[in-house]
């Protein structure tokens, strides 16, 4: 019992088993706790989240902004059920996380954020979070952080199938296929998505009231309506085809294709009085992200290549029916980007101490951007917009010492060109070392510069685009103490303390001017600092049943340093709106046999709405905490493994928001069967 | 104890409903109608008192506990009735403007911006994407027709500001347009255009029944044209243009407003300006001069011409209002919503 308490008390769990690995594993899988020694020398110093395919595969219904929320300390700002969610480190914003898909950038170069509601986790087999400085090792301008997200070959062993279909609430159908087929030189597969919803689920509102009247139109009652969710349908098809050819003399080839058909409409807000079927609100979006990679690995260095395209169409329609059955057009916008990437690395390690790595990369973007259609003064159409193209490249050179296996320094410098514009070097240097061997106990630092360049919008969005702006910049800070224990079998406990310290001068804000819109300038300095408390345990209860705990805790004050805009301003010395100063999340995971119960809870403190943190009616949005709960069973059947799932979303039925006007569901259910065919083949774990 | 603990994590996060609170003004007052931020529904209504130089914030929240919505554009009193449009939330709520409380709502609207009374069962809506004014019965709170406005689509489609004179209404065409529309009340119909500069943003009419609009000239690279804005001076019987009065290729003139004598009308270029109806050229020297912010919204007390200036800081914050004599002399300053726009006298 003791031990049941210290576990829940102070540790976290790693789930133990996934739906999609199918099979009924019944060993008590508790991992061995990483040894410091035994650390890749890359890892000198780096701050960095892991998540694995347990995490990742939970459930076919989430994205990785799901993953996210639940199992890290990252500020995930979703604006609705299957809508937009970006992600942002220690309150920075979402355009200062960088995010790579085997290693290719993928933030939108328009907009400089990514949408990780696009992901589906099921199609990213290894991802990290790579806070503050460590992203410099990555890519450039990731002041909060970066997100690495990768594929990895499938390791089966002849033909395999995996089949899984899940139901639920609001009408929702999602459904997932892979196909493998592996042998000692080849992995092939071919995963697909496919997820739609009406998603038009019920949500009381206090943001409005509909009124009674009587025959002289005078309001005789008032009540607050329970409505439904509007405009708020999607379908989104996911399909990602995979090619690995190993040579088995150190040579390997990869071709990874990734193509998304996506449809969703843009949802009401609450406070909107608009009849929903004479409006239509839709964003549709395709895109393909298609990547050849080679590499060539020798005892003691390592080179390789990686070719890539990006092609996204983006369609934004607002139409409106006048009142004769057809829905005219309001506002028709279109965006077209091609990007071209370019990749070579290479690493040389020199006996056991040291490890040098170069690294160059290019991607060129070209931007067409058309987002209104006009009647000029002579009477002729035309297209407000823009259409421009920007080469980006990033090279790193990277030394890294480990004199003795408790001490290593790493030292990174990046240089960066976008446009025609340089960044000077960015530095970044790690340190690391073990202050224990028992108890693996560890100390870890790093300090770097970073720099961010605006956005192609920031540029040249018409109206508005400010091609005068400065390159964000900024220097972090990092300092964290970790420890890790642990019996392989029997029981495992880890956990990280970490403070941050960054200042981020330019910071980029869109304003509106005189003349009705919005334009970006380089306005504020920010001070972010904080801690992040990370910690993972698992333990084994009894013959057949484990328990995991798994939790992390961040306080983030962001601060607005800058000069006041106006001898009015208050928001010098506050916290940043939207920024969340304290989250944290835990998931617990239950195994019994071939059953698994899964618990997942979140919480992020109030977000102001206003720079100048004032407390208003309005504006507030509250504290929230948000509970899921599975459980799931694996059946082992002669031809097939069937596992069966169930979810509740929300258990307690909680009315919030992450953003103002903007409704989450309540509670809701989900179930999923999926099946593994047993081929007279196997996959490898 | 997983059990307990889902408990303890779950905790009882119910929202609060508001309460109505009761509110009872009378006198002389300035409604300040609070934008919000696009899309965060968070505009609000502010109403201050000159003569105790009083302001009280969120008025129709606290007086109806719901939302204003989303972009609170404009306000307009007829009758003890405050009219308020809400331009994204697609609704103008009309309160007593007493009590601030609720009577009414006209919805089915596109994307109201101003409301303008012909007589108390009938007044016009412009849009903004739509090319249609839409014809409404205040007193039934319905929408009972539209106006069509020749070359403009839905895409194009924007109406602004309206005054009277006589049976005709004027309206400023803003969004990529360059023209003023002249609408028959009886016919309600578009009898004549008039083309002005590019993207004239407000108007107002003097005691000379000379219309005054401001144009914003557009911007670098817009399709439509780039051009010095200006201040055009028209005549509403002959709808002719009287006098171009040209600004700098870059400046923003905006919110041009119109004392209580209608002798003086006052607008926004950096520096808040004011100048005689019957002035031949711009004047030399602001009114109120830069103070190192983009002000947002203007106002002129029609009673005694203290002059009203919103500060929206950097939008996201609640703006500040300053509140200037005639001559020129602060006389008080206070906070509000986000990005107050908008003024409505009582």
């Amino acid at each position: 019992m003791k031990k049941i308490l210290y576990t829940m008390l102070f540790s976290l769990c790693l789930p133990l088993c996934g739906m999609a690995q199918g099979g009924v594993a019944r060993e008590i899988d508790i991992p061995e706790v990483e040894v410091y020694g035994r650390r890749p020398m890359k890892e000198i110093g780096v701050q960095q989240t892991k998540f694995d395919s347990v995490v990742l595969k939970e459930n076919i219904a989430l994205s990785m902004a799901d993953v996210l929320t639940f199992n890290s300390s990252v500020f995930v700002k979703s604006y609705g059920r299957a809508t937009l969610s970006t992600v942002a480190f220690r309150g920075t914003s979402p355009s200062h996380t960088q995010v790579t898909w085997n290693g290719m950038r993928i933030n939108n170069p328009m907009l400089g954020m990514t949408d990780f509601s696009m992901i589906p986790s099921y199609f990213i087999d290894d991802a990290s979070l790579l806070h503050g400085t460590s992203s410099v090792g990555e890519t450039g301008g990731g002041i909060g952080g970066a997100v690495k997200l990768s594929t990895k070959p499938a390791q089966a062993d002849g033909f395999g199938l995996q089949y899984v279909q899940g139901v639920g609430s609001f009408k929702t159908f999602d459904e997932f296929l892979r196909l493998t087929y592996g042998n000692e030189r080849w992995q092939l597969s071919t995963r697909a998505v496919y997820s739609s919803s009406p998603n038009d689920y019920k949500y009381r509102t206090r943001d409005k009231k509909e009124n009674i009247y009587d025959d002289e139109m005078n309001i005789v009652g008032q009540y607050y309506p329970t409505e439904r969710n509007r405009s708020g349908a999607y379908s989104d098809l996911h399909i990602l085809q995979e090619a690995y050819y190993n040579t088995g003399r150190g040579d390997r080839f990869g071709l990874n294709a990734w193509y998304v058909n996506s449809n969703r409409e843009l949802q009401m807000l609450t406070t909107d009085y608009a009849d929903d079927t004479e409006f239509e609100n839709m964003q549709r979006e395709q895109s393909f992200r298609g990547m050849l990679s080679w590499d060539h690995l020798r005892s003691v260095w390592k080179l390789s290549a990686k070719a890539g395209y990006i092609h996204t169409n983006m369609a934004y329609d607002y139409k409106r029916d006048p009142g004769n059955g057809v829905m005219m057009v309001m506002t028709r916008s279109r965006s077209r980007v091609n990007t071209f990437y370019g990749e070579a690395a290479g690493e040389y390690y020199v006996g056991e101490e040291w490890l040098f790595t170069a690294n160059v990369s290019a991607h060129q973007h070209f931007v067409e951007s058309h987002d209104k259609n006009i009647i000029r003064q002579d009477g002729n159409q035309a297209v407000v917009g823009y259409d421009k193209g920007r080469i980006e490249l990033s090279g790193s050179l990277s030394a890294k010492w480990r004199p003795t296996e408790r001490f290593g320094v790493s030292v990174v410098l990046r240089e960066e060109m976008f446009g025609r514009e340089w960044t000077p070097v960015i530095p970044a240097l790690f340190v690391d070392g073990v202050l224990s061997k028992r108890g693996n106990v560890m100390a870890k630092a790093s300090v770097s510069r970073n720099f961010r360049f605006p956005t192609l919008n920031d540029l040249y969005f018409l109206p508005g685009g400010n091609p005068d702006l400065r390159k964000e910049r900024g220097w972090s800070y990092d300092a964290g103490l970790s420890f890790g224990v642990g019996q392989k079998g029997v029981y495992s406990l880890s956990a990280s303390a970490n403070w941050f310290d960054s200042y981020v001068k330019d910071w980029i804000m869109w304003l509106p001017t005189p003349k009705g819109f919005f334009s970006p300038r380089n306005v504020k300095d920010v001070h972010a600092y904080g801690v992040e408390l990370q910690a993972e345990s698992s333990v084994a209860l009894a013959k057949d049943l484990s328990l995991g705990l798994d939790g992390n805790f961040s306080w983030t004050p962001s601060i607005n340093n800058g000069e006041p805009m106006s001898p009015a301003d208050m928001s010098v010395g506050k916290q940043l709106p939207y920024v969340p100063e304290y989250s944290a999340s835990l998931t617990a995971n239950l195994k019994w046999r071939s059953w698994k119960l899964l618990y997942k809870w979140c919480y992020y403190s109030r977000r102001y709405t206003m720079s100048s943190n004032d407390l208003t009616l309005s504006g507030s949005l509250p504290t929230y905490y948000m509970n899921n709960v599975s459980l799931e069973k694996a059946i082992s059947l002669s031809w097939a493994d069937l596992n069966i799932k169930g979810a509740v979303n929300n258990l307690f039925d909680e009315e919030y928001m992450s953003v103002l006007s903007r409704p989450m569901p309540g509670i809701n259910f989900e179930i999923f069967i999926g099946i593994t065919p047993k081929w007279g083949t196997k996959t490898k774990k | 104890m997983l059990f307990v603990l889902c408990l303890l994590l779950g905790s009882c996060m119910k929202w609060e409903y508001g309460d109505e609170e009761n509110f009872a003004v009378s006198g002389e007052g300035l409604f300040i109608t609070c934008e919000g931020n696009f899309q965060y529904g968070n505009a609000t209504l502010s109403y201050y008192d000159p003569e105790k130089k009083h302001v009280e914030n969120e008025v129709f929240y606290r007086a109806n506990a719901m939302k204003l919505g989303d972009v609170a554009q404009s306000m307009t009193i007829r009758n003890g009735v405050g009219w308020i449009v809400v331009n994204n939330s697609h609704v103008i709520f009309a309160v007593d403007v007493n009590t601030f409380k609720e009577v009414g709502r006209i919805t089915n609207l596109t994307s109201p911006r101003y409301i303008h009374f012909v007589s108390d069962e009938k007044a016009y809506v412009t849009q903004l994407w739509d090319n249609r004014i839409f014809i409404v019965n205040p007193k039934r709170f319905e929408v009972t027709g539209y106006i069509e406005c020749p070359n403009m689509t839905m895409e194009s489609g924007s109406t602004e500001q309206m005054v009277q004179y006589g049976n005709y209404i004027y309206v400023n065409c803003w969004s990529y347009q360059n023209r003023i529309l002249k609408i028959d009340s009886r016919t309600d119909e578009v009898v004549a255009e008039l083309e002005v500069g590019i993207q004239p943003t407000s108007i107002v009419m003097d005691k000379n029944s000379k219309l005054w609009v401001v144009t914003d000239g557009g911007y670098a690279e817009s399709p439509y044209g780039y051009e010095a804005p200006a201040l055009y001076r028209i005549d509403a019987e002959s709808f002719a243009i009287e006098k171009i009065f040209k600004f700098a290729l870059g400046d923003s003139p905006s919110e041009i407003q119109i004392n209580g004598t209608k002798d003086t009308v006052y607008w926004i270029n950096d520096d808040v300006w004011a100048m005689s109806v019957d002035a031949e050229r711009l004047p030399v020297r602001p009114f109120l001069p830069y103070d190192g912010t983009i002000y947002y919204g203007l106002s002129v007390n029609p009673r005694n011409g203290d002059v009203y200036v919103a500060d929206a800081i950097d939008y996201v914050q609640p703006g500040k209002v300053y509140r200037y004599s005639a001559a020129g002399k602060k006389l008080d300053e206070f906070y509000v919503g986000i990005t107050p726009g908008a003024f409505c006298w009582r």
